[in-house]
């Protein structure tokens, strides 16, 4: 499988006001085409961090980030599309205008661009929300339309930052549901990251922990059972306990720490 | 609602219209409503086209103060060494009566169109100016974020995000700039004779035709009513997406 | 510290100009600042206008008169059309539509109405400030929360406590802002109808060194009334930090 990312050696220092502060160190990874890999790990390990350099938001201060062999120092859309947590769709703008917003950068002329938009509110579960704006649509709702919005640009990559965490428990559930159908359909690469425990084993490809400040690579588990996944089979549910466990550890450390 | 305020305003009109009657007020200065109405087909022409002059002024004052007030705010905003210095003047200057400077403008400008004109623009600049600059300093910073993960250049995160985003401050900043620069336009016009409902009025005044007055008054006021009301629909209907009560 | 600097360097460089246009330019139009300062002296000297004294204090007596005025209208309305829905409901848009004439509108019939004295200008001033603080009192009182009346009316407390207690101290900030755009609109409004028409007061001062083309006199009596201004709005700041202090 051709690796399409590698993060290799790749630092990040942040300076605050009670000083400098590591958010990553030397944390070295690769990521497999057509991959779903989930970052998972304490809070401030540095998984958003990481995200963001993927995404070409946020510049190492040491190491390099490759995407598809070139080196990322910028938002590069024709190859990576991102999720954010708080779906930041524009208020302005009405489901289908949100969905455009990628191609309409791109300079992709009007016509082609709602057709594009309209094809995918179908699988999005949004025909009859088109018209809406943000502010009269559930949190669920305007996720999907993020997602929309990230897929309507047709990359390779798509980076999705705790995409449910707003949501409660039940919609979580259907939406880790919908988006394995997505990503099925689609077959793009996905980055993942999540706290949920639940959504990393029935959803990934491959796990990948991550320690407490400074963040570095603590284990990676593959995944490599079919979908949809079967939660109470005894594989997953030892691989639960084990990743549990490991997530338990640095979260006590970043706890201790703080 | 409406009955309640239309009875009390005739209620108003038609005490006023005894007392006038009774004699208990000097017509010569309170003049009844009747001797308004009248006066008002007397003096309708002059004062149409005086309200006409006026009202072409502001138009242009208003049209300066909009474009200088959101270039300008979207640039204080967005530049924050400019803002951190300039701001302090532009808040004095905000506050600052204008109408001191305005005897030297007239003695630079003289009595045309031109000083009432910039005198307007004075006016009004400066809501528009300072309310534009805090929108653009307030714009969702992880609005701007997305924009940029989609690959959005500096051009397109002006064009596509921070102003689509602060229109709704625009456009109140439009509705108080509009009524600065008609303000600022009748202060020239009175002050300095220059054409225009300002000096109408003035003229009126000194000739101590009450009735004509108030009825000329009673115009440009409707006049200014109508403008407003129709910027706020307007407003209304481009800010429907925000839900929130104005 | 940079940016203090970068503002001083500021004004210094538009002194600058300023000084540069006025010595080449007409000087009926263009007063440097080194004109400036000898015309502020012989001002202050009483040179120029022996009766400033009296002009200046017919113009803070005028503000004086105007903002009581202001305040006693502003608030009684304010909390008229506050307290009571039915009114507030029916008046409010009436005022709001008011709120939309530029203010000078009234002036001319004023003038006709008091003719060129005192009273006419505090008849202005009066109406600018009054409708700042009406609107600021019916901010405050629209901004109290509920929940606190319904706690204190829970516990017994009087119809007139409960405006005491609960419903003043929570709309103090926003009355006390309303009460300083008040004193500022008032005393532009006292300055305009002293420099539209009058016989009497910094104004007409102003509108008299400019009639007869004495620019440097007029800039001095311009700086004048800005100390005059700033002053005032120094005096309500300060009130304003105080009443700060108290709901805190």
């Amino acid at each position: 499988m051709s690796e399409l990312i590698v993060v290799d050696a790749v630092d990040k220092r942040y300076v605050t006001s009670s000083g400098p502060v590591d958010a990553l160190r030397g944390v070295s990874l690769a990521v497999g085409a057509g991959e779903f890999c989930t970052l998972i790990g304490p809070s401030g390990c540095g998984k958003s961090t990481l995200l963001g350099m993927l995404g070409g938001l946020v510049h190492p201060d040491g190491g390099r980030v490759l995407v598809d062999g070139r080196p990322v120092d910028a938002p590069d859309p024709r190859r990576v599309a991102t999720v954010f947590q708080d779906a930041g769709l524009f208020p302005w703008r009405t489901t289908l205008e949100n969905v455009e917003f990628g191609l309409e950068l791109q300079g992709v002329p009007r016509d082609r661009r709602r057709a594009t938009a309209v094809e995918l509110l179908g699988p999005l579960g949004l025909r009859d929300f088109a018209g809406k704006y943000p502010r009269e649509l559930s949190g669920g709702m305007r996720q999907r339309v993020a997602i929309g919005r990230a897929l309507a640009i047709d990359t390779p990559i798509v980076l999705m930052d705790e995409p449910f965490g707003a949501l409660d428990e039940q919609t979580r559930l259907l939406m880790g549901e919908w988006l394995l159908d997505i990503w099925r359909r689609t077959r793009k690469t996905v980055v993942f990251v999540t706290h949920s425990l639940h959504e990393a084993l029935a959803l990934s490809t491959r796990v990948i922990v991550m320690t407490a400040r400074p963040g570095r690579i603590k284990s990676v588990i593959d995944l490599p059972m079919p979908y949809p996944r079967a939660m109470e089979s005894s594989d997953l549910v030892a691989l639960r306990a084990k990743l549990w466990s490991e997530i338990r550890e640095e979260s006590l450390r970043a706890m201790g720490e703080a | 609602m409406r009955i309640l305020q239309l009875v009390s305003i005739a209620v108003i009109l038609g005490a006023w219209e005894a007392v006038a009657r009774a004699g208990w007020v000097d017509p010569l200065f309170v003049p009844a409503p009747s001797a308004v109405a009248y006066a008002f087909a007397k003096v309708a022409a002059s004062a149409f086209a005086g309200l006409g002059d006026t009202l072409a002024k502001t138009a242009i004052a208003y049209v300066l103060s909009v474009v200088l007030g959101v270039a300008g705010g979207v640039l204080l905003g967005s530049v924050r060494p400019v803002r951190q210095a300039v701001n302090p003047f532009v808040i004095a200057l905000y506050g600052m009566p204008k109408i001191l400077v305005l005897p030297w403008i007239v003695l630079m400008l003289g009595f045309g169109t031109l000083p009432a004109v910039v005198y307007g623009t004075i006016h009004g600049v400066f809501p528009i100016l300072v309310l534009v600059t805090g929108a653009v300093r307030d714009v969702d910073r992880s609005l701007l974020t997305v924009a940029r993960a989609f690959g959005a250049r500096r051009w397109q995160l002006y064009w596509k995000v921070v102003l689509p985003a602060i229109v709704p401050t625009v456009l109140v900043g439009m509705r108080l700039g509009l009524v600065f620069c008609l303000l600022g336009v009748l202060i020239v016009e009175m002050f300095a004779g220059v054409r225009g409902m300002g000096h109408v009025m003035s003229s009126l005044a000194n000739g101590f035709q009450a009735p004509e007055l108030f009825a000329a008054t009673a115009l440009v006021s409707a006049a200014s009513i109508v403008i407003v009301l129709s910027l706020d629909a307007l407003n209304d209907r481009l800010s429907h997406w925000r839900g929130d009560v104005r | 510290m940079r940016v203090a600097l970068i503002r001083v360097a500021l004004v210094a460089v538009l002194l600058g100009i300023w000084e540069l246009i006025g010595r080449t330019a007409n000087p009926l139009l263009y007063v440097p600042p080194s004109a400036a300062v000898p015309a502020l002296g012989r001002l202050l000297r009483l040179e120029s206008y022996p009766d400033l004294g009296e002009h200046l204090l017919l113009t803070v007596r005028e503000i004086v008169v105007a903002y009581a005025m202001a305040i006693a209208a502003g608030l009684g309305c304010g909390f008229a059309l506050g307290l009571n829905r039915l009114v507030g409901r029916a008046y409010g848009p009436i005022l709001a539509a008011l709120y939309a004439v530029p203010a000078v509108v009234w002036y001319p019939s004023l003038m006709l109405f008091f003719g060129l004295d005192a009273a006419s200008k505090i008849a202005f001033g009066f109406l600018l400030g009054f409708f700042p603080i009406t609107l600021a009192v019916l901010a405050g009182i629209r901004q109290v929360n509920t929940q606190l009346v319904t706690v204190a009316r829970a516990f017994g407390a009087s119809g007139l406590t409960v405006f005491r207690k609960v419903m003043l101290p929570s709309m103090l900030f926003t009355l006390v802002g309303g009460l300083r755009t008040g004193l500022a609109l008032t005393v532009i409004g006292v300055i305009v109808g002293e420099v539209l028409g009058s016989k009497a007061g910094m104004g007409s001062l102003i509108n008299h060194a400019y009639g007869l083309f004495r620019t440097a006199d007029y800039v001095a009596l311009v700086l004048v009334t800005l100390v005059l201004i700033v002053g005032s709005d120094a005096i309500a700041t300060l009130v304003e930090h105080r009443a700060q202090r108290w709901t805190e």
